[in-house]
């Protein structure tokens, strides 16, 4: 799991689910949950919160910029590849710390990942969840 | 409405307990006391039947007090409107289904029984001795029994927990008929989360004697660890490492699901650890199954 701290900045509210921008050391994330202020009391403006998604809903891109319907993008470079025979794990730096990735040994192939590559660390809205 | 504010000086497998608390039931509703073995749960509902006498308080009955320390009223169980029904079923051996509950009501109950018996189903069954019968059909009947007398109130100290969970699932879904057919107010003791959650108007969690935490079952169960709604808990069956990624068979209920796990969470866990599982819910595909 990548696990990183922030503060909710805003939040939107439409029917039983919330939609919320959430910032981690200056970098926006956004969150889509199935609960309301609520159901859910953290769900509030200035709150401590930590997003949380798994290392295999984290999609890479080489470079970074991306014509693509992610909202949450972080550039960053990566640090190390651990390979497996189908799947490799990458480590990310990035503006908000290390971020894991497990993607497919093919992506990595074809990307041509490596340490020291440029990349961009993706993940879709609806697969971040927040823990108080 | 049932209102009952009791102090009550136990002796706990710990040691004494004072079970001191307040809670209500609105009528018709089903409330579910929920918390762990000592809690005060079963006392509770021996209270309630008038088994065992608060050492203070009061206990009312849509009006009428049922057990009143400071006035000297403590009404006698049979003169309280209650049916009861344990996990064990405590029928009758040597009298056949329809006498058990013939029984049970006294004179003058020959409607109600047949009712009852159809209601829940036992019309083939009511010829047929107790003995003869599966673990659900006897709870079946000893339901019927509780409700012979036409309580108000009814008392289900888990009822269900001895039972498989497709037999579970069929007495969940009787017990709910009656408790709305009798308009009853139904008081049920369980641990089992889903059957809870399926059941309960509102839930009271009782610990150490105390009223812990109160609500819908959403609010009480909702956890607030993680939002994600794909949530249950479970049982680590069998840890599997392959490379840098752990494969973890969980078992949930009856089912065994396996997740991936990064080294980080897979590294920390045994088998037989309790483990929290939880998905965003967009993810999950469902599909009726034929």
């Amino acid at each position: 799991m990548n696990i990183l701290p922030g503060k909710i900045e805003d939040l939107k509210v439409s029917g039983s689910l919330t939609f919320l921008s959430v910032d981690v050391s200056g970098t926006k994330f956004s969150v889509v949950v199935i609960d309301t202020p609520e159901t859910a009391v953290y769900l509030k403006k200035g709150n401590d919160v930590k997003v949380i998604f798994k290392e295999t809903e984290v999609i890479i891109g080489v470079g970074s910029q991306h014509q693509i319907s992610l909202q949450n993008k972080l550039p960053g470079r990566v640090v190390s590849v651990e390979s497996g025979e189908l799947l490799c794990r990458l480590s990310i730096e990035t503006q908000v710390g290390i971020i894991n990735s497990i993607i497919t040994a093919n992506a990595v192939n074809k990307l041509r990942l490596k340490e020291g590559v440029d990349v961009t660390a993706m993940i879709k809205t609806n697969e971040m969840m927040l823990s108080e | 409405m049932i209102e009952i504010s009791i102090q009550k000086q136990l002796q706990s497998s710990e040691g004494e307990m004072l079970l001191d608390l307040q809670v209500r039931a609105e009528r018709k509703s089903l409330v579910t006391l929920y918390g762990k073995s000592g809690a005060g749960k079963t006392s509770i509902l021996r209270m309630l039947a008038g088994l065992m006498t608060p050492d203070k308080g009061r206990i009312m009955v849509n009006g009428s007090a049922w057990f009143d320390s400071e006035r000297g009223i403590d009404q006698p169980p049979q003169k309280r409107k209650i049916g009861f029904v344990f996990q064990d079923y405590a029928l009758f051996p040597n009298m056949t289904v329809k006498d058990n509950l013939i029984f049970a009501g006294g004179g003058d109950s020959e409607n109600i029984v047949k009712d009852l018996i159809e209601l829940t189903e036992l019309k083939a069954l009511e010829n047929r001795k107790p003995g003869t019968l599966s673990g659900g059909q006897q709870q079946r009947v000893a339901l019927a029994r509780a409700l012979v007398q036409r309580p108000e109130i009814l008392m289900l100290d888990e009822p269900l927990s001895a039972l498989d969970r497709e037999m579970r699932l069929k007495l969940q879904h009787y017990i709910l008929d009656l408790h709305r057919e009798f308009e009853l107010t139904t008081i049920l003791v369980s641990h089992d989360i889903s059957e809870i959650l399926k059941m309960s108007d509102r839930i009271i969690e009782l610990d150490h004697g105390k009223v812990v935490r109160e609500g819908t079952p959403g609010e009480v169960f909702t956890s607030r660890e993680i939002s994600g709604k794909f949530q249950f808990t479970g049982e680590v069956i069998e840890i599997k490492k392959q490379d840098f990624l752990y494969i973890i068979s969980i078992l949930i209920g009856k089912d065994l699901v396996k997740v991936i796990a990064d080294e980080k969470e897979g590294s920390g866990l045994q088998p037989g650890d309790k483990v929290l599982v939880a998905s965003k819910a967009f993810n999950p595909v469902i599909r009726k199954i034929e």
